[in-house]
C-alpha cells in the first residue's frame, strides 16, 4: 500500500508530459520570457523608474515559472500511443531466410 | 522538457539570459540621455597651520584649510539608471620637481543618491526619514543635483609629502564627479566629449596662493 503511494508521489514529482506538451512548454518559455523582458524595459524607460522595471521583470518570470514548470493537464493532451506489450504481427511481412518464411 | 526539474532549469537559464540583455539595454539607454554638467568654484579663506597627522606622530606637518564657495548643476546626470553621483573638490598645485606632475589633494566630497537608492545612504533614522520624504513618489529627482555652497568648511585638511605647504603658488580648486549607475560602466569627469555627453563647464577656480603660517604675537607684557 505504501509502495503504491510512493509510486504516485514519484509520478507527481517527476512531472512527465508528452512530446507535444514539451514542444509547447519550450515555445511558451521563450515567448513569455522575451515578452517579460521587453515589457519591463519599455515600462521602466517610459516611467524612468528602474525599481518598477525590476519588479515587473521578477513578477513576470515568477508567473512564467508557475505556468511552465508544474505538469499541467494541457501539457498532457497528446499522450503517446504505445504498442501493446508482447503482441506479435498476425499478417506475414514476407521475410524469407534460407528458403523458409519466418516472418 | 520532459520532467519538472528540467523545465525549471531551462526556464531559469533563459531568465538569466533575458536579465543580461535587459541590463545591457538599460546601460546603453544611458548614452541617449544628454549630460550637461556645470560648476563654478572659488576659494574663500585659506589658512596654513602646523599640525601632526595623528596624536603620537613625531613629525609636525603643515596643513592647509581652504574654505570655498561652489555652485554646481549636476541635475542632467540623474537618469533612471543613476544610483548615486559622487562629487569631490580637490586642490592642485604644480610639483616643484617636474613639469608634468601636479600635487592634488581632495578637500571636500559628497554622495548624492537618487531616490531609488536612498535606503542605502549611511545616515541616521531621522535624517533617513527626511530624505525619503523629500523625494516622495518620484523615481528620479534631478533637483538633488543642484549644489549651492557658501563659505563651505572643508572636510579634509590637506598636506603634501614634503610636509611644507606655506607660500605655495598656483593652487587651483577643481570640481570632479563620478556617476555610479545601477547597471553599466562607472564614469568620471570626462576629458573628451562623447556624443550627447558634454564636458564639465567651468569647474576650475582661479589660481591663488597659500599664505604663510600666522606667527603668534608675543604676549603683551602688562
Amino acid at each position: 500500500m505504501a509502495d503504491q503511494l510512493l509510486e504516485q508521489v514519484r509520478d507527481i514529482a517527476e512531472g512527465q508530459i508528452d512530446f507535444e506538451g514539451q514542444r509547447l512548454a519550450e515555445l511558451l518559455a521563450t515567448v513569455l520570457l522575451v515578452a517579460v523582458g521587453a515589457v519591463s524595459f519599455v515600462v521602466g524607460y517610459v516611467k524612468q523608474d528602474i525599481k518598477l522595471a525590476l519588479y515587473i521583470g521578477l513578477g513576470g518570470t515568477a508567473l512564467t515559472m508557475g505556468l511552465i514548470v508544474p505538469p499541467w493537464p494541457f501539457f498532457k493532451r497528446h499522450s503517446v500511443k504505445w504498442l501493446p506489450v508482447g503482441g506479435m504481427e498476425k499478417s506475414s511481412q514476407g521475410i524469407i531466410v534460407d528458403g523458409k518464411v519466418i516472418g | 522538457m520532459h520532467s519538472t526539474i528540467v523545465r525549471g532549469q531551462n526556464v531559469f537559464g533563459f531568465f538569466t539570459t533575458v536579465c543580461f540583455v535587459v541590463a545591457a539595454l538599460i546601460a546603453a539607454s544611458d548614452f541617449l540621455a544628454p549630460r550637461t554638467p556645470k560648476a563654478t568654484v572659488a576659494a574663500n579663506t585659506v589658512q596654513v597651520v602646523r599640525g601632526r597627522p595623528h596624536y603620537y606622530s613625531t613629525k609636525k606637518e603643515e596643513y592647509a584649510i581652504i574654505r570655498f564657495t561652489m555652485n554646481a548643476d549636476f541635475s542632467s546626470l540623474f537618469t533612471w539608471n543613476t544610483k548615486q553621483v559622487f562629487v569631490y573638490v580637490s586642490a592642485s598645485w604644480p610639483n616643484s620637481t617636474s613639469e608634468e606632475l601636479v600635487n592634488e589633494a581632495v578637500i571636500w566630497d559628497t554622495i548624492i543618491t537618487n531616490p531609488s537608492a536612498d535606503h542605502l545612504q549611511n545616515i541616521g533614522p531621522a535624517a533617513m526619514k527626511k530624505l525619503l520624504k523629500s523625494a516622495k513618489g518620484k523615481s528620479i529627482d534631478p533637483k538633488r543635483g543642484k549644489i549651492d555652497l557658501k563659505n563651505q568648511k572643508p572636510k579634509y585638511q590637506i598636506t603634501a609629502p614634503t610636509g611644507k605647504l606655506q607660500d605655495t603658488d598656483g593652487v587651483v580648486l577643481r570640481v570632479h564627479y563620478n556617476v555610479q549607475p545601477w547597471v553599466g560602466v562607472l564614469t568620471w569627469t570626462p576629458q573628451i566629449e562623447f556624443g550627447s555627453w558634454k564636458k564639465l563647464k567651468g569647474g576650475v577656480s582661479k589660481a591663488f596662493k597659500l599664505p604663510s603660517i600666522k606667527k603668534k604675537d608675543p604676549p603683551k607684557k602688562v
